[in-house]
């Protein structure tokens, strides 16, 4: 049992790692709460889909590294999209940050189901059922994990790594080593300040978006070597813990983010297993017990300020 | 009746900064004091400080009147200003939804009529005419009658700022805490708001502590002067005394 | 044939109790809770109903059918046939219970959400509604995915089915009428003035005296319990609930009718639920018998009302709102 929860614990906190990085910085970027970030997951995890089952009806093999940039490409343009045509005008209009969050989740309704019309239509176009898809095998994988000597190992132990690393290096990468990476972390910062040094924050904006909401479909991709049933609601089902993580880490620390995950994973990993063992609970406890934590966070230290909010601490008169 | 404002020994604390250090300030009661300092010195820190906004991390505020102490660090806002404490900020914050009438309103003490059972039976009408008579009167006074019910949004910086104070002086506030309340205000206006500060204190005897760099208006308009400087308090005595104190000309052109 | 007094009899009822979710909803914009969770509340009051009007009256009569079989669902069916005095008691007794558990409920909520900004709070509620929706999910004794059938109606009782349904409808307009008067009344009073102020800045609102914290919980409280008993008068609506019913989709579906109405508007509000609600009802009752297309006709409506948003926040954010100058800002 223990190993099972510790490969579970391990995935997980890769997975949520690729969600809530990109997360962060999107929100330091663009100042937008966004639930689209749902749709990143799923639209990851369909692009996987229906690229597999053409490969494999055309080719007959599939691969990981196809997946993982057709993945990036279509996320990161509906995001850009989404960012022209809603959040640019609506934060020219200096709204308020409520509405920009209120305005992705009207996005995010759109885009779930526009994605569940594509793939009704494409289920009934190649006669199958894409809305309930199976695990996804990726053979250029498994020739890698053969030639390694690594036979019997499950995908995903594979995949979700090599996506998690690579996704945080060519994050690291970008913002380090690139102008424009550095451009975008000036924007992070102090985005009047940024454009004042000729930081042509527009594009940069459009950038980030491309960029995280690219790096979120990874996970997406991830997720199609570990579930059985990719459903359109796989985002959907991940929400609750990617920003339970993200306000953790107060929308600003990476380092608290990424403590985050693991304390999640590894609350919903060992501790849904430790309750059920010993207290008899049953399995479907797993959501309550991140939801605890998320109460538990804004008792004890609720990430004053975020996106509004007295910051500072009601006391009831006495001195502290 | 105005009340004494003892700050004893108050520090605060930001990180690695300390923007309050042991500043210990007793205003006596029904005076018009100035606080000024050059900027970062921590006024408005400790105008935070006796308000409620922060807590100390050493230190205590306490509010004396008619014989009586009460400790107040630590306080709540809404706790203090219901003391009879009122505030003011540099830089405006009028309700944006509200007219400037309606954010006059908001600080006037509807005592039990802001409940929820006093709502549904609409007991308050009295209290609210009684509130919009003082509020236009008060408008009134200063010649802005005309942009009552305009909204934050149209009004000029000067019209803000002066908004701003005047809301400050809605409630019956024993103790009035203003932040520049002159600054972009037009020569005229400002004469009549330190004529109007005066008669306040004059018959009510409300005590007032205002931040202020105008140094015109401050030599008239306030009995003593605080100087901080760096988080310290730096010197104190009547206006023109302070202002020309060499230390306090040497902090302000040292910066 | 179709029967067109039965077809508005139930569309004025479905809209009915939109109504109240609705009008709850601007008032809890209005005072600055931005609730993405308004199914947890109704979904409480919902279940609170149905576990009533099951197993109370399956108990008092001393079966031992369990509510979610055939025969116990018979049974209630003959119970509430010759029984006036039960139903009514069982609905009363709903009704106040659907409100004291939402409200209580809306109380508690306050205390960990009250000092953070409203990103948060609205995530915490959905996530609030999500909890529920999956305990209600995995719980026998709430039915699991199946969930309650057979609420009994109050007016069962009546030898005329049509006339039961008219009853019911007066019951809940007489409802929204209750929540349109406190609504109004509160958002149009120095309380309401008060209330806007904490929305656009809390901070200042504190500085002019007000415990923001405690208005705050007392408005949730209050909305929660409403909102719980719309809940209640959905489940003896329908008659049967199950856990797909309080999804995150229907608290969106009303923030879409609130933000069609423009917010602050009460009279908007009313509008754009009319509309929604309407658009709603015809998807989910009409268009099914019609007869579907390649499209389900479903996921359009959900594309529809998420555009309908989407266009009012970027070009009309007064939306249908009657305005009498000045701009509605959110």
């Amino acid at each position: 049992m223990i190993t099972q929860d510790l490969i579970s614990f391990f995935l997980f906190s890769l997975l949520y790692l690729t969600v809530t990085i990109p997360l962060v910085l999107a929100y330091r970027v663009t100042k937008v709460i966004n639930f689209t970030v749902a749709n990143y997951i799923t639209y990851g995890a369909y692009t996987a889909v229906l690229l597999d089952y053409y490969m494999r009806s055309s080719f007959g093999h599939n691969s990981l590294l196809l997946t993982v940039l057709s993945s990036f490409a279509v996320t990161g343009l509906i995001a850009v999209l989404s960012n022209l045509a809603v959040f640019k005008p609506l934060a020219e209009m200096r709204v308020k940050g409520d509405v920009l969050m209120i305005a992705s989740m009207g996005l995010w309704i759109v885009l779930k189901y526009v994605l569940y019309i594509v793939s009704d239509i494409a289920s009934s176009a190649w006669r199958t059922n894409l809305v309930s898809y199976s695990q996804i095998h990726y053979d250029d994988i498994s020739l890698l994990t053969v030639r390694a000597g690594l036979v019997g190992v499950q995908q995903s132990l594979v995949v979700f790594p090599l996506l998690a690393v690579a996704s945080m290096f060519i994050l690291y990468l970008v913002l380090s080593e690139t102008r424009v990476g550095r451009a975008v972390l000036a924007v992070a910062d102090n985005s009047v300040l940024a454009s004042l040094s000729g930081i042509a924050v527009g594009r940069v904006v459009n950038l980030t978006w491309f960029l995280t909401a690219g790096l979120t479909s990874l996970a997406g991709v991830m997720w199609t070597t570990y579930s059985g049933a990719i459903t359109p609601e796989v985002g959907d089902s991940l929400i609750l813990q990617v920003f339970t993580i993200a306000f953790i880490g107060g929308l600003s620390s990476l380092t608290r983010t990424a403590a985050g995950a693991l304390l999640i994973s590894g609350v919903e990993n060992f501790g849904t297993d430790l309750l059920s063992t010993y207290l008899g609970l049953p399995t479907s406890i797993k959501p309550m017990l991140t939801f605890t934590v998320l109460l538990a966070t804004l008792i004890v230290s609720p990430p004053l300020g975020v996106a509004g909010g007295v910051p500072y601490r009601f006391t009831r008169g006495a001195r502290r | 009746m105005g009340v004494k404002l003892i700050v004893e020994k108050v520090t605060k604390r930001f990180g690695g900064v300390v923007a309050l250090n042991r500043v210990s300030i007793n205003v006596p009661s029904s005076l018009v004091v100035g606080l000024i300092g050059p900027n970062g010195s921590g006024k408005t820190t400790l105008f935070n400080v006796v308000t409620g906004y922060y807590t100390p991390d050493e230190g205590r505020v306490l509010i004396e009147g008619s014989g009586r102490v009460v400790d107040i660090t630590g306080w709540n806002p809404n706790r203090i200003s219901r003391m009879g404490v009122a505030r003011t900020f540099q830089i405006p914050r009028l309700i944006p939804s509200l007219t400037v009438l309606e954010n006059m309103l908001l600080f006037y003490d509807y005592g039990s009529c802001a409940s929820i059972t006093c709502s549904l039976r609409r007991k308050w009408v009295n209290v609210e005419e009684a509130a919009v008579a003082r509020a236009m009167s008060i408008l009134r006074e200063f010649g802005l009658e005309s942009i009552a019910h305009k909204r934050p949004a149209e009004l000029s910086a000067g019209h803000l700022k002066l908004v701003e104070t005047l809301r400050g002086l809605m409630s019956d506030a024993k103790l009035f805490m203003l932040d520049e309340p002159f600054a972009g205000v037009e020569s005229w206006m400002a004469r009549k708001l330190t004529d109007t500060i005066r008669k306040i204190n004059r018959e009510k005897g409300s005590t007032f502590v205002i931040i202020e760099h105008r140094i015109t208006e401050l030599l008239e308009g306030v009995d003593y002067v605080y100087v901080l400087h760096n988080g310290s308090l730096l010197a104190e005595g009547k206006p023109d005394e302070a202002v020309s104190d060499e230390r306090v000309i040497k902090a302000y052109l040292g910066k | 044939m179709i029967d067109v007094l039965g077809f508005l009899i139930t569309l004025t009822t479905y809209i009915g109790i939109y109504l109240v979710l609705s009008l709850t909803l601007t008032l809890e914009v209005s005072s600055g809770i931005t609730n993405f969770g308004k199914v947890a509340f109704y979904g409480l009051g919902a279940y609170t109903g149905a576990l009533i009007g099951t197993y109370l009256p399956l108990a008092i009569t001393g079966s031992r059918a369990s509510p979610f079989d055939v025969n116990g669902i018979q049974l209630l069916y003959t119970i509430s046939k010759s029984n006036p005095v039960l139903d009514l008691s069982v609905f009363l007794l709903s009704l106040a219970a659907g409100f004291a558990v939402s409200a209580l409920f809306g109380l508690l909520l306050t205390y960990p959400i009250h000092r953070v900004g409203s990103a948060l709070v609205g995530f915490t509620l959905l996530s609030t509604g999500e909890v529920l929706r999956l305990f209600y999910l995995n719980t026998e004794p709430l039915g699991e995915s199946k969930g309650f059938m057979g609420i009994p109606n109050p007016f069962a009782w009546l030898p005329q089915a049509r006339g039961a349904e008219a009853l019911y409808l007066i019951i809940v307009w007489c409802f929204v009428g209750l929540t349109y008067f406190i609504v109004s009344r509160i958002m149009n009073s120095p309380l309401g003035r008060i209330l806007k102020g904490m929305r656009d800045d809390e901070l200042v609102a504190l500085y002019a005296g007000w415990p923001t914290p405690l208005i705050k919980s007392k408005v949730l409280a209050l909305t929660s319990g409403f909102t719980g008993v719309a809940g209640v008068l959905w489940a003896y609506y329908f008659t049967s609930i199950n856990p797909n019913m309080f999804t995150p989709s229907l608290t969106f579906n009303i923030w879409a009718m609130v933000i069609l109405g423009g917010i602050d508007s009460i009279v908007g509000g009313v509008l754009g639920t009319v509309l929604l609600a309407s658009v709603d009802y015809a998807a989910r009752f009409v268009i099914p018998f019609i007869g579907t297309t390649l499209v389900t006709p479903d996921y359009l409506r959900w594309i529809i009302v998420g555009l309908v948003m989407l266009v009012v926040l970027l070009k009309k954010p007064e939306g249908l709102a009657p305005r009498r100058g000045g701009v509605s800002k959110l």
